[in-house]
């Protein structure tokens, strides 16, 4: 498994378990009332677990396993074009894609919840521009991989 | 594939039809109006897609799938199987409770019903936290 998707998925799964201890205390906050501050969570155990969890998972495991790109091979050029990590696309765009994945993930996660706690017009900004971030992130990885979703043949 | 990620992945499977069937009783029901229950089980729904299709088959398949361990470093290819049936018991305990406890929560609620919706929360958090546990060493490079 080559870098990039490591740390995809080692971060996916921290999203995983803050997500999941997010919906514990959201489902025990209806037993035992821990404050009305916890219903403003809800935001981010959706964000974290969506988002954080399952799609970055995703991600990450598409660009360790989908069939490389062509190797670029030309006629009458002994040399491929592309050879080794190189044949997954470009790494520096994938490292923009979760850049941008995780800069949505956590202004949305961590801003959305201290605007309700705050009403503080700054925390809503932040959250509010998540989304740009998050179709940065998918933009991104689409373009990287797009040529990646192919048959495999002897190129 | 190994049998625990043969039981995620069937699981998964089940967990899907389930969601589904669920959701198509769910769009008749704003029609035909036959159940009272149907109309508070969204949540639910939900999380049966999520957690016990969506999830399960991805750690069902990132269990089969991720490096696995080295010789020297467990005795087991892919980690504990003790752990790895603890983490499925525990998710689908944590699932179907409260898939079974919710709707009547959200009907009447009652104090015992809130309890055990605290516990499907703090079993599927232990089920997520385990996943961790046993697959963290595995992500690492094939070399």
């Amino acid at each position: 498994m080559p870098t990039t998707s490591r740390v995809y998925v080692k971060v996916s799964i921290i999203y995983l378990g803050v997500g999941a201890v997010l919906g514990a205390l959201l489902l025990i906050n209806r037993w035992t009332p821990l404050g009305s501050w916890v219903l403003a969570l809800k935001v981010s155990h959706v964000e974290f677990l969506i988002a954080g969890w399952l799609t970055q998972l995703i991600l990450g495991v598409a660009w360790w396993l989908f069939p490389p790109l062509k190797i670029g091979l030309r006629s009458g050029e002994p040399r491929a074009v592309r050879r080794g990590q190189a044949q997954r696309g470009s790494e520096p765009l994938f490292w923009a894609t979760f850049a941008c994945l995780n800069l949505g993930i956590l202004l949305r996660g961590i801003f959305e919840p201290l605007y309700v706690w705050t009403r503080l017009g700054t925390f809503q900004v932040f959250a509010a521009l998540s989304g740009l971030f998050l179709l940065a992130g998918a933009i991104t990885f689409v373009l990287n991989m797009w040529n990646r979703i192919r048959a495999l043949g002897k190129d | 594939m190994p049998a625990i990620a043969r039981t995620y992945v069937k699981a998964a499977f089940l967990y899907f039809i389930a969601a589904f069937l669920l959701g198509a009783l769910m769009t008749l029901n704003t029609w035909l109006g036959f159940s009272r229950w149907l109309r508070v089980v969204y949540l639910s729904q939900l999380h049966l897609l999520v957690v016990g299709w969506i999830t399960q088959l991805a750690i069902g398949v990132a269990y089969w799938i991720f490096p696995r361990f080295r010789k020297q470093q467990a005795t087991t290819p892919r980690g504990s199987d003790a752990l790895a049936w603890g983490v499925f018991l525990s998710l689908n305990a944590g699932l179907l409770l409260r898939f079974f406890i919710e709707p009547f929560h959200l009907i009447g609620p009652q104090p015992w019903l809130a309890a055990l919706l605290s516990l499907a929360g703090i079993l599927q958090a232990a089920a997520a936290l385990g996943f961790g546990w046993l697959v963290w060493g595995r992500v690492r490079s094939m070399e």
